[in-house]
């Protein structure tokens, strides 16, 4: 049946985000941007509150990106009832980042690294690689997904980075760049090729272990938005990587599956990450909607009113545009429904319009907007938003994504 | 818990609406030239009871809910968007009826209509130079009242055997000095003008009307059961939602022929889908009908499921801007993809490009949708000469 409201449970969690996002992020929002971090003790606090309050599901109910990308998170196999995992997390992850974006980036656990090793690890690799985020009481841990490299963005085919076979282990070369968590991560996944001619069909996926003798983290980015979060450059040379920390075993990379689980895993990821662009947007045009009830003279009609109300509502047109294609893109994934091309739309839509709420946002404000203060985020949010349209896939390649469903025949342009 | 799923009831109407759809397309351009619909198709239409789905039950309706009425709707509006402003039944008349009357009132002025046409005069087309508000006025006489003015933009004036007719009754109030009527097409002093004829929708018929010392009795006025202003409103973005669906419809079945035509068209060897600037611009189109579909479905579920007022119209007006405007973007490029024949008749973009124009201008303009959900937002009142259609912001059909 036709239905929008959410559920009680829902609406709670929802609600005590966003109080805590308000009383306790924001005010240290902008501090940790320019620290371009978020202390681990805060971190920690923040991980033990949300596993009390949300039982395992980990932050709040904020899976993908999060903690609650562990083994552990699967909904329960044959179950009838369809989930709401998904809708839940969407909800959830617009209203933290409403608070700050740089948090859900930053929380411990497997990451992005999380879809790729329970998609295709085998259950051995599963078992080592996600214990070590059960307990996390004597330091916390991050796991990562490194597959850019700084030829190979968009065009996640074109890797180069080598692994060749030698007796039991595995010899990786290469680098990558961009790498959300990367430097600091106990383990990231790292994509390789045993042969660039082969394409897809060469690629291997590896579990590289923090240190191990040839890996390195280079340059930690300084980045325009997003301060708080680690992106980091990897660097491998002759990085010995055994055996069994090649995801999934030899065998599964036989057919292109093993790649192409990989792939799927931003189905899910897309949605998470069109919320949390949301969350942005709509923080942007509330706070040029309250900005101009404190400082226009409302009650006239004066001609600047009306053009004013009429950015506003673009605004919030597109953002409610988008969180409805975000919404359906959930509840799609939570019906086991296909969403490719659904979370795709998400994606793109909430990238232009959240950024659009930004660049519109700050319009309304005037240079005010602009200015760097305590409690004057708007200028932050403009920095943070951008990458929204481009990381996880760019718009432009959620419209390859899109044009591939509409079109079946069409194989690439 | 949200679900964007039908159920098995909207489900069965839904493929009933779809297969008259079929049969709308099929017909569409005879439908075009007739003006009119025909009336074995409109008989369809009533067997379906598809013109009473949104009236509740204890005003003779079928009381299914907006939902489901945006839901069919839309469907209808895949085959022709412009099919149903030529159906049979209360339409808008029917909505104003049921916000501004009482429940006798709006079962009475519906069962009146005998499954016609009614029609709202709202519209006029110049400003008054004097003073905020409508030009028609309504004053009292004995008992009743008397009416007198130009009423524009009326869709079905000629075919409706009742009117709900605006006027205002307080000329020193603005905005806020508006009453509501029913009049009867026979009554005296009532004259119907002649049919225009418009870029698109011209299936609907669009007249003036002019009412010279028309008196109605104290029955016939709809108070808004309270709240004149907030009914109104109402009103007016209910009867949006219902147009809005129509334009969701519209952007899907642009989206859909144009996506047949541009991968059957070949153009340096290979389909012209195959071409990036094609294939994306379709992609655009086709989110842009995705997120309409969604918006209008949920702002037509929060009026059904009775959220607060203020989140049920600033959701409703953020879907209604959106879908007009959407709808006239995928018209043009529905147009555009087709090159020069989607500028021929053979091919049905071109209706499609001129219906989403008129759409635009039907019920509550994107401008007026988007001046609603600012002052909800900014915390404003609600003027109705800012929100509302009228000859100093922008006009529309109603």
């Amino acid at each position: 049946m036709i239905d929008f409201s959410i559920s009680s449970r829902q609406r709670d969690l929802r609600d005590m985000i966003h109080g805590f996002a308000r009383n306790v992020i924001r005010p240290q929002s902008l501090a940790w941007d320019r620290a371009h971090g978020i202390p681990d003790e805060f971190l920690s606090r923040f991980v033990m509150m949300a596993a009390s309050m949300g039982g395992p599901a980990g932050a709040w109910g904020v899976q993908g990106l999060g903690a609650a990308t562990s083994e552990g998170e699967k909904p329960a196999e044959g179950a009838k009832k369809a989930s709401t995992a998904m809708v839940s997390t969407v909800l959830s992850a617009e209203e933290l980042s409403w608070g700050d974006a740089a948090l859900l980036l930053c929380l411990p656990g497997p990451g992005l690294g999380g879809p790729p090793v329970r998609g295709t690890g085998t259950p051995e690799q599963k078992e080592r690689f996600f214990s070590i985020f059960r307990d996390m009481s004597q330091g916390l841990k991050w796991g990562a997904y490194a597959l850019t490299e700084p030829s190979a963005g968009s065009d996640v085919a074109g890797i180069r980075t080598s692994c060749r076979r030698d007796g039991s282990h595995w010899v990786l070369n290469g680098r990558k760049c961009f790498i959300t968590n990367g430097g600091r991560a106990s383990w990231n996944v790292v994509f390789a090729t045993v042969d660039p001619a082969l394409g897809r069909a060469g690629h291997r996926a590896f579990v590289v272990e923090k240190g191990t003798a040839g890996f390195s983290v280079g340059k930690i980015e300084e980045k325009m938005g997003l301060r708080a979060s680690e992106t980091a450059e990897l660097v491998l040379e002759d990085v010995r990587v055994p055996n069994e920390n090649l995801l999934g075993g030899e065998d599964s990379y036989a057919s292109k599956e093993g790649f192409m689980t990989a792939m799927k895993t931003f189905d899910n990821t897309r949605p998470i990450v069109a919320s949390m662009a949301i969350g942005i947007g709509r923080a942007a045009y509330e706070y040029a909607r309250d900005f101009a009830i404190s400082n226009y003279a409302l009650a006239r009609h004066t001609p600047r009113y009306s053009v004013i109300a009429e950015r506003l509502a673009r605004i919030g047109q597109k953002l409610e545009a988008a969180r409805m294609a975000t919404w359906h893109a959930a509840w799609l994934a939570d019906n086991e429904q296909p969403n490719a091309k659904e979370a795709s739309m998400s994606k793109a839509l909430a990238g232009q319009a959240s950024i659009r709420a930004c660049i519109e946002a700050i319009e309304i404000c005037g240079v005010e907007g602009t200015l760097q203060k305590d409690h004057q985020l708007l200028e932050k949010w403009f920095r943070d938003i951008k990458v929204y349209d481009i990381f996880e896939g760019t718009g432009q390649i959620q419209r390859i994504v899109i044009s591939k469903r509409l079109f079946p025949d069409l194989k690439s342009f | 818990m949200i679900s964007f799923e039908p159920s098995e009831d909207q489900r069965m109407m839904q493929d009933a609406a779809r297969g008259f759809a079929k049969t709308l397309r099929a017909r569409m351009r005879e439908t075009e030239q007739a003006r009119a619909i025909p009336d074995d198709l409109q008989k369809i239409a009533a067997d379906m009871g598809l013109s009473m789905i949104a009236i509740p039950e204890s005003c003779g309706g079928a009381g299914l809910g907006l939902a489901t009425a945006v839901l069919l709707e839309q469907e209808l509006a895949m085959g022709d968007a412009a099919a149903a402003f030529g159906l049979r039944g209360p339409g808008a008349f029917g909505l104003a009826a049921v916000e501004l009357g009482t429940e006798e009132q709006a079962a009475r002025a519906i069962a009146a209509l005998e499954g016609g046409f009614g029609a709202v005069a709202w519209g006029e087309s110049r400003a008054h130079a004097d003073r905020p508000g409508l030009c028609t006025t309504a004053t009292r006489d004995g008992d009743g009242y008397r009416i007198n003015g130009v009423k524009s933009y009326v869709l079905n004036a000629d075919r409706a055997s009742a009117f709900i007719v605006f006027a205002q009754i307080d000329e020193a109030a603005g905005w806020n000095g508006l009453a509501a009527f029913i009049v009867p097409k026979n009554a005296k002093g009532v004259a119907i003008g002649a049919r225009e004829v418009s870029l698109g929708l011209d299936v609907a018929s669009i007249s003036g009307i002019t009412l010279t010392d028309v008196t109605v009795t104290e029955a016939a006025r709809l108070s808004g059961n309270g709240d004149f202003n907030a009914a109104t409103v109402r009103f007016f973005v209910k009867n949006a939602l219902i147009n809005a669906a129509r334009a969701v419809g519209l952007s899907r079945t642009a989206v859909d022929v144009t996506r047949e035509y541009v991968e059957m068209r070949k153009a340096f060897g290979k389909p012209v889908a195959h071409f990036q600037a094609v294939a994306f611009n379709v992609a655009d189109r086709s989110m842009d009908a995705a997120a309409s579909a969604a918006m209008v479905l949920r702002a037509a579920w929060m009026w059904d499921a009775k959220v607060p007022e203020n989140d049920a119209l600033r959701t409703s007006a953020f879907a209604v801007s959106h879908a007009l405007e959407a709808a006239m973007r995928c018209g043009d490029d529905a147009v555009q993809l087709h090159g020069g024949a989607g500028f021929m008749r053979d091919y049905p973009v071109e209706k499609m490009m001129r219906d989403a124009k008129q759409l635009q201008l039907c019920a509550m303009p994107a401008g007026c949708a988007d001046q609603l959900a600012a002052a909800i937002e900014l915390g404003r009142p609600i003027d109705l000469g800012l929100v509302l259609p009228n000859a100093e912001s922008q006009s529309a059909l109603i």
